[in-house]
């Protein structure tokens, strides 16, 4: 049952994040060719050893529909497997264990991971613009007649994602006690991690613990620092069988184990709002991959919101549910420290390139363990635990990466 | 005045729920074998169970959790900040969304005991908020006589300082780092808009098109021309506890800096606080910088900021 290990991370290009306005207009399918073929020559190949794609349906820009048959015409590139992933923040996990199980399955060899996260450029008659301008309005909950959200939540001014990781937070607060400087040390942590990046946002620009006390508030008890900066972007990697990846360029990074979980849409329906789905997702990838939270050299945690990487910790095993707390302020989360997380600034520090948010976490754990993070290489870097979230916890999953010895 | 926040479209299957609000009374599913569920389904998502049938409850339940939300999930609601949202757990275990009245945000406590409140403002449907059982605020928001969401505060008419124009040591001890308290409240309609609309010849869709701006707007709803919400400066009173007497003459100069940082959505109060910024002695009289900033009532973030500079002969 699960993977083997007979799948590989080999290769992976992003676009330096940037402030949406400011950044260049692409086409999504011009995004996607350019992605592919910059993560393509890193692992040492080329178009023509695709023959899988997974993208990312959600907003496509130039269709609603047959989205991998455009992108693979466009790439000329026939395809041996295909498909769309709408996950929100996990699609980036999730397209690595789906790519990973259709190698293992004999589906096919190499697979194109793909989310482009820059604007395309927008003709003033274009409805789909309007479409996304929309739902961006409403933080991705649908206004459509019969959406339960629509009827439900709207009216009363529930919507987007502050509102609803602050509830979170308030009834984590209510239950276990809430410590915010100890919150802030993620942030801080991060900071600092995202200081030795040339490629992050914030790159050059430290915080202290006060600084993000001090942020404004936005929804309590979430503080502006705490939350992350959507930033434009996007992101390709390429998984391929584990035998071919032996004769590429970098150290293949083998999937060792992966889990999905997909609950309550939004966080006011779930049985227990602190019952999160990464719990069931992280368990299924440890057991998958024969290891323990504790035997990781690395987390990467998916970090849209500080309490977003508590419960995360907390639920995948890191630490015992309400021990959270205590557990922030015993570790050091820096590339230096006892516990190395989010060592390439986590979402918080890096940006957060819309749904290809989650694949800077995935990369960063692909290139710690091929030994290339620069200044922030970490020594032990052979295992890593990396998870993705979706929607308002709505949709989580795990990786466990493991270099190919 | 109509309401201009998103509205329930009920369906076939949840019409029951809403009906049952706007006769004031809460109605739940519950499935053959006595589960309860929320939002309205064909079926129990606890047992699969497509026996279900609706039932009237108390509505009264737990605070489940809550945010007290400082920047608005939407410009339609700036007149609710800062927004109670808060998840209801009622005593039959589901858990709904709503906002809460009547309760101060510091007294709010997660697993306190609400009551409901039917608020029967927006017209076709009633919506469901809630409050402490102890509160005193109403069971029912009635539609017509909708009471203001932020009372205004009173302004208390105090003997005020009276300081010489001529003392100009005095003057100079306004100055301050302080803003003062907040002026009256004054409600930014959409007939002011349009009548500034006509008198300035500025009339954009973006201010006078509500339909229009529920389609195209990222702010959904129309908004204030920045040079009308200046303007209406003149409609807010300003508790300043001094006045400045023994001129001749008040020249106003026009602004050192005038901003627009943020936006006034159609519909929303505002209110303004000043402080003095400085106080220099020209040649010609005492030449005084008010800072004067307007800001949507709840938000922290001014809507316009105006550095007013007077000179006093
Ligand atoms: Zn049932």
């Amino acid at each position: 049952m699960g993977l083997q290990g007979r799948a590989a991370l080999v290769g992976a290009a992003q676009y330096k994040p940037e402030k949406y306005m400011s950044a260049p207009r692409m086409f999504h399918l011009e995004q996607i060719a350019d992605l592919a073929t910059q993560a393509l020559d890193d692992a040492g190949m080329t178009l023509r050893d695709v023959d899988g794609l997974i993208t990312s349906g959600a907003y496509f820009h130039e269709a609603s529909s047959f989205v991998p048959a455009m992108v693979g015409e466009y790439l000329g590139v026939p395809l041996n497997f295909a498909e769309v992933i709408d996950l929100g923040g996990a699609s980036s996990v999730g397209m690595v264990w789906r790519a990973a199980a259709a190698i293992e399955l004999g589906l096919c060899d190499t697979v194109l991971c793909v989310i482009p996260s820059r604007m395309a450029p927008m003709s003033p008659h274009d409805d789909h613009a309007m479409e996304v301008m929309r739902s961006s309005r409403f933080g991705g909950h649908s206004t459509r007649f019969g959406a339960p959200e629509a009827e439900m939540d709207l009216p009363y001014g529930h919507m987007a994602q502050n509102t609803g990781y602050a509830m979170i937070a308030q009834r984590y607060a209510a239950q276990h006690g809430y410590d915010v400087a100890a919150m802030a040390r993620i942030c801080v942590d991060q900071r600092f991690n995202a200081c030795h990046n040339p490629g992050a946002m914030f790159y050059g620009q430290p915080i202290t613990v006060d600084d993000v006390l001090n942020s404004r508030m936005v929804a309590d008890p979430l503080r502006m620092l705490e939350i992350v900066m959507p930033v434009a972007g996007g992101g390709a990697m390429i998984v391929t069988r584990a035998d071919k990846a032996r004769s590429l360029r970098h150290r293949p990074v083998l999937v060792a184990g992966c889990g999905e979980h997909v609950h309550s849409k939004s966080p006011t329906y779930a049985h227990d709002m602190l019952a999160m789905p990464i719990g069931p997702a992280s368990r299924k990838a440890f057991a998958m991959a024969g290891l323990k939270p504790a035997d990781m050299h690395m987390a990467q945690i998916y970090d849209c919101y500080t309490i977003t990487v508590l419960l995360t910790l907390e639920d995948a095993g890191f630490c015992a549910k309400g021990e959270g707390m205590r557990f922030l302020r015993e570790h050091d989360f820096t590339f230096q420290g006892n516990f190395p997380m989010n060592t390439h600034g986590g979402q918080l520090s890096f940006g957060q390139p819309g749904s290809a948010g989650g694949m800077t976490q995935v990369i960063e754990a692909m290139q710690q363990i091929q030994g290339r993070a620069g200044e922030r290489q970490l020594a032990r870097h052979d295992l890593a635990y990396v998870s993705g979230t979706g929607g308002v916890m709505s949709e989580q999953g795990a990786l466990v990466l493991r270099g190919d010895q | 005045m109509a309401w201009n926040k998103p509205l329930p479209h009920p369906t076939s299957i949840s019409q029951p729920y809403w009906d049952g609000l706007r006769d004031h009374e809460v109605r739940l599913q519950q499935c053959e074998h006595g589960h309860w569920l929320f939002f309205p389904r064909t079926h129990c998502p606890t047992c699969g169970s497509r026996q279900l049938i609706w039932r009237r409850v108390s509505g009264e339940g737990r605070l489940y959790t809550f945010t007290v939300g400082r920047v608005p999930t939407l410009p339609e609601f700036t007149d609710e900040m800062p927004q109670l949202l808060a998840v209801v757990e009622l005593d039959e275990g589901v858990h709904l969304n709503t906002t809460l009245v009547g309760v101060d945000p510091a007294d709010v406590r997660v697993g306190q005991r609400l009551r409901p409140v039917f608020d029967d403002r927006p017209g076709e449907v009633t919506l469901l908020r809630y409050t402490p059982v102890e509160s005193a605020h109403p069971g029912v928001i009635a539609g017509e006589a909708a009471p203001a969401a932020v009372p205004a505060p009173g302004v208390e008419e105090k003997p005020k300082r009276r300081i010489s124009c001529k003392d100009i040591a005095a003057m100079k001890s306004l100055v301050s780092e302080e803003f003062t308290g907040w002026s009256n409240a004054f409600e930014v309609t959409q007939e002011i808009i349009n009548q500034f609309a006509a008198l300035s010849g500025d009339d954009y869709w973006i201010h006078t098109d509500p339909e229009r701006c529920k389609r195209e707007s990222p702010f959904g709803t129309p908004i204030a021309h920045g040079a009308l919400v200046q303007v209406l400066v003149s409609r807010l009173k300003m508790p300043m506890d001094y006045e400045v007497v023994d001129f001749v003459n008040i020249v106003n100069y026009g602004s050192d800096r005038l901003r627009f940082p943020a936006i006034v959505p159609s519909g929303c109060s505002i209110h303004g606080r000043c402080r003095v910024k400085s106080v220099e002695q020209l040649k010609s009289g005492v030449q005084v910088t008010l800072e004067i900033n307007v800001h949507v009532v709840g938000q922290d973030r001014p809507s316009v900021i105006n550095d007013l500079v007077m000179l006093y002969m």
